[in-house]
């Protein structure tokens, strides 16, 4: 995927409008004494979520999708929209994270249901929208910094999500129509302005949800070119579980996501501390991990059926690690991971095990045969990566032997020596900026060079060759 | 990166070449002594690599699986019979799946194919293949882009001219186009001879086998090695930065990680280094040696001098590090 293709600019206009304080209608039992009912106690009523809280959870978890597998260079911005645009965040980095979006519609609340339906309207958060995606983001400031001349070769494309209850197919067509409007007006404005950028491509994605129960005023419609520089596609969902599968199926095609089944993974359960038992847990990644599968055929795709919707995964099984052997794999991607069931036990189990600095192999099921490992788990930096290895024959086996070759017959290197030597000019992160005696910034590669080309300017490589270097230390 | 020669035995191979003297050459026989110069080549200053032998007409056949016995491969140079006529489709298609049973999907490959630019009449012939191109359906996929990295060399016993005056150049500047531009079509120039099958040969070698050589320094600690294979020019991003970065000859250790910290990081290829001999005044690709005593006794004369690679793997090996290299700015 290109760096600024539309995927770089996320816009989720989520509707506050009136109508979408009423309620989803999907009912969610959570008293529990409804099982073993004793004499006298009347249940609680179930409860059902407002469309809005649940077109800002189903947008909330695409959202963490997005910034568990892109932390940067992926950006949204939100937007609400009632009698005005209310944008909550910008495309700065610091802006980009769930709790700043959380904060923000927080201090939004729910919709009122008594506000004037006749003022409110989805269209000011699409046209706000629009406007936002003409403002440069930091990265493509940077590459136009620096390209120079060559500027143009930087792109503006973006997506806008956009979750309202529209009235029919008409008013559908006419939110399309404004867009565009609204579009061709703001790249007028952009081709006068330095801050601005016009817009080369925009993909709206219009989501229609509804109570479950009702009738859906509007039909589904796919992707289509409405002009050279927008695509718009219409979804019609039910509000509830529906919406929240329908965004997590947007979320995998925007962002070219696949899933893995991790089977076999062995944890311990509270009550029964002395058995373990065997869970699965579902991970979302780019969809490059599964390159090889994809190239050879060979694929172990199983379904898993999530409320009627079929949905491809491949399954890998565990391989428990054996012995703190650490060793350098063949590695060809990495790629970051979200859990699917983020607040599961069986996930958050794996998620600490792997924060805790195990690394995991990971094997193909296989019915026949030797095992072939071809993924494994590991946490860097406090984020967990999906390593794909190479399970393939490689061009470098069978190596020339060191002994036959230049310098091969000398016996007595200084290895240990060496070795010392090694450790002493160990690389680490390099924190904060430096800088040097003349006041000029220090670069940490060229102070690392320097440090080598000190210490090796006379270092004898045998023993034979030197007599310091043999004398007992201290 | 593992090598696939596909050789055309069709019989318009077999079609005789005017050349001055007493014996009649077959454009074959061009094709071989071409082969057979590329053979030598690797075996003395590229034996690491692997070749496979294919040859194809109507059908294909793997005639020699990938190895790095170059006499193999000359036997079976010398063992082609001649069949009928050219459909290069299929051939390529049995590139594709001996390749990727072999090494997956994920290692570069160079494909040789030896032809002579009749590329056959009717169904099967790449006229055909590439005009149905478009209408195919997944089953029966155009080979092309190969399903692996790939550089498509072709190897052409004729003149420009006669290539141009049949479509046969189109025709394989399209099979190029369709490799995502990687590769290039050689022809032979001036008289169809076996010195001007040589020099267009080593145009090849000089593009694709040359080794690599370089100098890995740590400080004041140096050593000339070879890397192998060639390491290839690199695009970081297509759209912002389209130049390909290419691997310095100087590389420079900056500094040493333990092997848990740096915990198998992607990678774009992997090389061997191989410290070598390099006398003063000796060129790359020069060959072969006259005296086999002497070489012998230049082994072991190197082989007791101290080598900095030899003192680096050890003690890698034994810290359980890896050394950071800079390959370039």
């Amino acid at each position: 995927m290109k760096i600024f293709s539309e995927s770089h600019k996320t816009v989720f206009v989520v509707d506050h409008c009136p109508y979408m304080a009423e309620s989803c209608r999907q009912h969610v039992e959570f008293d529990m004494l409804v099982k073993n009912r004793t004499q006298g106690i009347i249940p609680l009523a179930p409860i059902s979520k407002s469309l809005w809280t649940c077109s800002v959870e189903s947008s909330m978890e695409y959202c963490r999708i997005m910034y568990d597998i892109f932390p940067f260079k992926k950006l949204v911005n939100f937007i609400v929209s009632d009698s005005g645009a209310h944008v909550l965040n910008s495309w700065t980095q610091e802006d980009q994270n769930l709790q700043e979006l959380m904060a923000a519609l927080a201090a939004v609340g729910p919709p009122n249901p008594r506000a004037d339906p006749e003022c409110c309207s989805i269209l000011h958060g699409l046209v706000a929208a629009v406007e936002t995606l003409c403002k440069i983001t930091e990265y493509q400031h940077e590459a136009r910094t620096l390209l120079m001349e060559n500027a143009e070769r930087v792109g503006n494309r973006g997506r806008i999500i956009c979750i309202t209850n529209a009235k029919s197919d008409s008013h559908v067509r006419m939110l399309e129509d404004c867009v565009q409007e609204t579009i061709h007006e703001h790249n007028k404005l952009a081709a006068n302005s330095d801050h601005l950028m016009q817009i080369q491509k925009c993909e709206l994605v219009l989501i229609h949800t509804y109570a479950v129960g009702e009738d859906s005023l509007v039909s589904d419609r796919p992707k289509k070119e409405l002009s050279p520089v927008l695509t718009s596609e219409v979804h019609s969902v039910r509000a509830g579980r529906h919406l929240a599968t329908k965004l997590n199926i947007l979320v995998q095609q925007h962002f070219d996501l696949a899933s893995t089944t991790i089977t076999n993974i062995p944890m311990k359960e509270e009550q029964h501390a002395n058995t373990s038992a065997n869970y699965d847990v579902e991970l979302l990644h780019h969809k490059d991990a599964h390159v090889d599968f994809l190239k050879s055929g060979d694929t172990h795709i199983g379904g898993s059926s999530r409320e009627g919707s079929f949905k491809e995964t491949i399954t890998l099984k565990w391989c428990t690690p054996r012995t703190n052997n650490i060793e350098l794999h063949y590695c060809t991607g990495a790629y970051r991971i979200s859990p699917v069931d983020v607040n599961s036990r069986p996930s958050s189990c794996l998620t600490n095990f792997l924060l805790n600095g195990r690394s995991v192999l990971l094997e193909q099921p296989r019915k026949s045969g030797s095992k072939v490992i071809s993924h494994m788990l590991s946490s860097h930096g406090g984020e967990i990566f999906l390593h794909v290895l190479s399970s393939s024959r490689s061009i470098l086996e069978d190596p020339p032997s060191i002994s036959e070759g230049c310098g091969g017959r000398v016996t007595d290197y200084r290895i240990t020596d060496f070795g010392e030597f090694m450790r002493e000019n160990r690389l680490t992160p390099f924190l904060d900026p430096r800088y040097k005696i003349d006041g000029s910034l220090e670069i940490p590669l060229e102070r690392a060079k320097d440090q080598l080309e000190k210490h090796t300017r006379y270092w004898p490589m045998i023993i034979s060759q030197t007599t310091i270097f043999n004398m007992q230390a201290r | 990166m593992p090598t696939v020669v596909v050789m055309d035995v069709s019989l318009s191979m077999t079609r005789p070449v005017s050349i001055e003297g007493s014996e009649e050459y077959q454009r074959k026989h061009l094709a071989a002594h071409g082969l057979t110069m590329l053979f030598e080549h690797m075996a003395t200053n590229y034996k690491l690599e692997f070749t496979a032998l294919v040859v194809f007409s109507s059908l294909w056949e793997l005639m020699v699986p990938f190895t790095r016995d170059y006499n193999t491969l000359q036997e079976a140079l010398s063992n082609m019979d001649d069949y009928d006529k050219t459909c290069l489709e299929s051939a390529l298609v049995g590139v594709c799946n001996i390749v990727q049973q072999e090494w997956g999907g994920a290692i570069p490959c160079q494909v040789v194919l030896v032809t002579d630019g009749c590329l056959g009449i009717g169904r099967g012939s790449l006229r055909h293949s590439l005009a149905t191109h478009s209408q195919r359906s997944e089953s029966n996929r155009f080979p092309l882009p190969f399903p692996f990295p790939s550089k498509l060399y072709i190897m052409c016993m004729a003149n420009l001219e006669e290539l141009q005056s049949t479509d046969s150049l189109d025709c394989l500047e399209r099979l190029i186009d369709l490799n995502n531009g990687e590769g290039q079509i050689f022809t032979i120039d001036g008289p169809l001879c076996l010195k001007n099958v040589q020099s267009m040969f080593g145009k090849l070698i000089d593009l694709a086998y040359t080794p690599f050589h370089a100098v890995l320094k740590c400080g004041h600690l140096t050593a000339d090695v070879q890397v192998f294979p060639r390491p290839e020019p690199f695009v970081v991003d297509e759209e912002i930065d389209p130049i390909p970065k290419v691997i310095n000859t100087d590389l420079e250790i900056v500094g040493f990680i333990d092997i848990a910290d740096i915990s198998s990081p992607p990678v774009l290829s992997r090389h061997l280094v191989l410290p070598i001999a390099l006398n003063k005044g000796d060129e790359v690709g020069t060959g072969i040696t006259d005296d086999n005593e002497d070489e012998n006794s230049a082994n072991q004369i190197a082989g007791k001098i101290p080598n900095f690679c030899v003192l680096l793997h050890g003690s890698l090996k034994v810290e359980g590090m890896v050394a950071i290299v800079q390959l370039g700015c």
